[in-house]
């Protein structure tokens, strides 16, 4: 990679993407808190409004609606993401805002996201956190799966749940689609469905290990997909014992069904004032340190920047 | 029936598992897919979920060179769980006898305290305690609550809410009582 990076910064930005499955679960609450909680330890950064369209980080960090956003990157109003971030009252994070995003912004083209990937990573920050939307567009799936890792929040409601393996499903089998060559994946894959290996194809991990013994070139290069699609789980509003399995219970299931490793980040407790925090308008990582939700943040914030060193 | 390195993948176990960890293994996995789990709603349909559950029980039926024991099975028609609980004998009162009631339940589906431990993450000293109803040990009752409830569950009965309730009102009730 070739980017231009800005002064004395000679590593890109771990990006966060705290999106999918249903609206209403916390995701919005949840990525300010992260972004509240990594400023604490001291490092920078830009919290970025990618639910275009529904937009609103701006209200959840009680500041007004910044001038610029990223609608006016998108349409080259200004030339770099840079330009977008704006100070807010949590010291070392930047607000990219979304707001007033107009509806035919929600679906950047495939060009417009590269851009916007592009100029994320050249962000003069540690991390950058992407609220995403609810849904599994393409818009959404496609920054899950471009960020180092992709989060999925759910709370213990069989809705939730439900919306949260509509998306696992359809970020995994967008991720498995990048495999190649497509054609010999696509001919493989036919050979396994329209052969004797079908009846043996109850999940997808079964489709991947039929693959593999008609072709197995495609069967590695779809593990090789499949193995680094390691999204993040976080199981929001959490109150009655029963539920502190759900998280562990979730992992071992996408084991079987798609064969994937997902990494349990934490359970989030139900909590009182973190709906105060909203209304306040002050995030609870800043203003209410000291709850539980707060400090189940920071256990969260941990699991999900602790990570095998990997230089620059 | 010999044993195939699938076999101990589909449990999601290492090979040198020992029997506790298969069978706990087996267990989980039974529950995990339940048709109500919420852990796995709709994430399967019904012909994935039964292809799921054939594939669990082949497993753990290779694994052990056996058929799986009838008491951990959720059987709809004729619960065979509940004739083998009739064979040893009547439950003792859930009211009067909380501790002895769980302790009940939890033999006669053969499951260690051991066992219950690492399912729950509840102390294995915590466990015995409440099965000993030894009250002025035990944590403040609002844990006590929450870890009968969930003990309960794990033992699938049914009334786990309501006999955590029961236990706590002679925890608390009773309590008083022997101080006097």
């Amino acid at each position: 990679m070739t980017e231009n990076f800005s002064e004395g910064r000679t590593t890109v930005p771990r990006i966060w993407a705290v999106g999918g499955g249903k609206g209403g679960v916390g995701k919005s609450v949840i990525a300010t808190n992260i972004a509240a909680s990594i400023a604490r330890g001291d490092q920078s950064v830009a919290l970025v409004d990618a639910d275009l369209g529904g937009a609103n980080l701006h209200t959840l960090l009680g500041v007004p609606s910044p001038k610029v956003n990223l609608a006016d990157f998108i349409s080259k109003k200004v030339s770099s993401l840079g330009e977008v971030m704006t100070p807010t009252p949590i010291e070392n994070v930047w607000l990219v805002s979304g707001a007033k995003a107009l509806v035919e912004m929600a679906n950047p083209n495939f060009g417009q996201k590269s851009k916007i990937l592009r100029h994320l990573r050249s962000l003069d920050v540690d991390h950058v956190v992407l609220d995403l939307g609810a849904g599994t567009s393409f818009n959404v799936l496609d920054f899950f799966l471009a960020a180092r890792k992709g989060v999925l929040v759910v709370v213990p409601e069989p809705t939730s749940i439900e919306n949260a393996y509509h998306f696992l499903k359809a970020a995994f089998f967008r991720k498995l689609k990048r495999a190649e060559p497509r054609a010999q994946v696509k001919a493989a894959i036919k050979e396994v469905m329209n052969g004797s290996g079908r009846s043996k194809v109850k999940t997808p991990k079964d489709l991947i290990s039929q693959v593999w013994s008609v072709d197995p070139d495609v069967g590695a290069a779809l593990v090789a997909e499949a193995s680094s699609f390691r999204p993040g789980l976080i199981v929001n509003r959490v109150d009655q014992p029963s539920h502190e399995r759900l998280g562990e219970d979730i992992v071992s299931a996408c084991r079987d069904y798609f064969g994937i490793r997902i990494q349990f980040l934490g359970s989030l407790p139900n909590d009182k004032l973190v709906v105060r925090s909203v209304v306040e308008q002050k995030p609870a990582a800043e203003h209410f340190a000291q709850i539980p939700f707060v400090s189940a943040i920071r256990d969260v914030v941990g699991n999900l920047t602790y990570a095998r060193p990997r230089t620059s | 029936m010999t044993v195939r390195p699938e076999d101990w993948e589909i449990l999601g176990l290492e090979p040198e598992a020992d029997i506790g960890q298969v069978r706990r293994a087996y267990r989980h996995r039974r529950t995990l897919y339940e048709p109500a789990a919420l852990a796995t709603y709709n994430l399967l349909d019904d012909e994935e979920r039964e292809g799921m559950v054939d594939r669990i029980e082949e497993a753990y039926r290779r694994i052990l060179g056996t058929d799986p024991p009838a008491a951990p099975q959720p059987s709809p028609a004729g619960n065979p769980a509940v004739a083998t609980d009739v064979v040893i004998g009547d439950a003792p009162d859930p009211i009067s006898e909380p501790g002895a009631h769980l302790r009940f339940h939890r033999t006669a589906k053969g499951v260690t305290l051991h066992e219950i431990a690492v399912e729950t993450k509840i102390g294995v000293t915590i466990l015995e305690q409440i099965e000993n109803e030894e009250f002025e040990a035990l944590p403040a009752p609002a844990f006590v609550r929450g870890h009968v409830h969930q003990y309960a569950r794990e033992l699938k009965m049914a009334d786990a809410h309501d006999f955590a309730k029961f236990y706590l009102t002679k925890m608390q009730g009773g309590g008083s009582e022997v101080d006097e």
